[in-house]
């Protein structure tokens, strides 16, 4: 069994990603697997799926600056080959959500004006938070907001959106479970390795502390806006189609109105931010709700 | 040593730990030697057996051939974290994070 510092190898990265779950895989999925006909056949669901999967690349591309501009700043060999795989990790999450896009109907030419005029504004001031940390070579600020506060958000939200897809969509649930399965390495590094260096950086506390509590205001608010003005169930209700009856944290997704759907993803990913922040010694700080 | 279970620890008043037969359940996310050493949680009803734990940071199920007992030394290879065994105040094993 491989050690701590083995685990964060190339060669582990190599066995576990692309030599596993990524094998015999185009873009994230199956090369026989398509968007569903309810999807690409409905203008109002189309537009709406667009939206959320711009979200997903805006999220992702912050999350690959993120990551490689932490790597110069990382204080040991190991952590810095970790992260050159997490970038990798993050490339292919940002070509994968691109693609799906451009499978949406997005042509090439207009990928820039689409992920401008979909962007989450709130989103995009999410990111601005943890790359300034970044463009100051802050580590450790860095490592919390990345891999804690954003890839702990996106394994909660990239979970109830596979729980959403798998029994309607299964292109999408096979690329979510891909990229689930790179946050559970990228989650693992950010505990692992900040568990350890906020022992000898206890005066960093108050300023990850701001940190989370500024970049969680903005996650609540990017929910707010994808949840609350969503009209996907309101057209498959009106085109006659049912909502799976998907399970997650125990609820039944396809019952449910959009605030409450929002009201389950806030409340699972501030009770882990939490429960991840108090394991590592940093004292969760509560967001003011939008 | 492909096993999750680390370090077995020993506990006064037990003498034999239960082994346990591991089959593949799917999960595909570590190296092929070690894929039958964890499972996908299928959420608050799916019950563990006495030779399981959820990993509390990536929520994977590590699965040891032979049954826990609290001290056990863990390593969860999804996430790369160790963990130790501890029994929880409603008397069932769970797993926490050692830094």
């Amino acid at each position: 069994m491989a050690d701590t510092i083995d685990a964060y190898s190339i060669q582990n990265w190599l066995e576990s990603c692309p030599q596993s779950y990524l094998m015999d895989t185009e873009y994230g999925h199956g090369p026989e697997e398509k968007e569903p006909d309810f999807i690409l056949d409905n203008e109002v669901v189309l537009e709406e799926t667009i939206k959320a999967t711009v979200q997903l690349v805006v999220g992702e591309r912050c999350a690959l600056s993120a990551s490689s501009g932490l790597i110069n700043a990382a204080p040991d060999e190991a952590s810095r080959r970790f992260l050159a795989t997490q970038t990798l990790d993050e490339a292919r999450h940002v070509e994968v959500f691109t693609h799906r896009l451009y499978d949406l109907g997005v042509k090439k030419q207009d990928l820039e004006g689409t992920i401008q005029r979909y962007a989450n504004p709130n989103l995009v001031k999410f990111a601005e938070i943890l790359l300034e940390k970044v463009d100051r070579k802050d580590f450790v600020s860095g490592v919390v907001g990345q891999n804690i506060v954003l890839e702990g958000m996106a394994f909660s939200v990239f979970e109830m959106m596979h729980a959403m897809n798998e029994p309607v969509n299964a292109k999408f649930a096979h690329t979510l479970s891909g990229t689930i399965a790179d946050e559970r390495r990228h989650v693992g590094f950010g505990e692992n390795r900040i568990g350890s260096l906020i022992q000898q950086h206890p005066e960093k506390r108050p300023e990850v502390e701001q940190m989370q509590k500024e970049m969680s205001y903005f996650m609540l608010a990017t929910f707010a806006d994808a949840f609350r003005n969503n009209q996907t169930a309101n057209e498959l209700e009106a085109a006659g189609i049912e909502r799976p009856h998907s399970e997650y944290q125990g609820v039944d997704l396809g019952t449910m109105e959009p605030e409450e759907m929002e009201q389950v993803l806030a409340d699972t990913v501030l009770k882990e931010f939490k429960t991840r922040l108090g394991r590592i010694g940093i004292e969760y700080q509560t967001p003011a709700r939008p | 040593m492909v096993d999750p279970l680390q370090s077995p620890e020993e506990v006064e008043g037990r003498t034999e730990r239960r082994r346990f037969v591991l089959e593949e359940t799917g999960f595909d996310e570590v190296p092929k030697r070690y894929r039958k050493f964890y499972r996908k949680w299928r959420g608050p009803g799916d019950q563990l057996g006495p030779n399981e734990a959820i990993c509390p940071v990536c929520k994977v199920v590590i699965r040891s051939s032979r049954e826990l007992w609290p001290g056990d030394r863990l390593y969860c290879m999804p996430c790369m974290s160790r963990l130790v065994v501890v029994e929880s105040a409603d008397g069932t094993l769970e797993a926490r994070v050692s830094y």
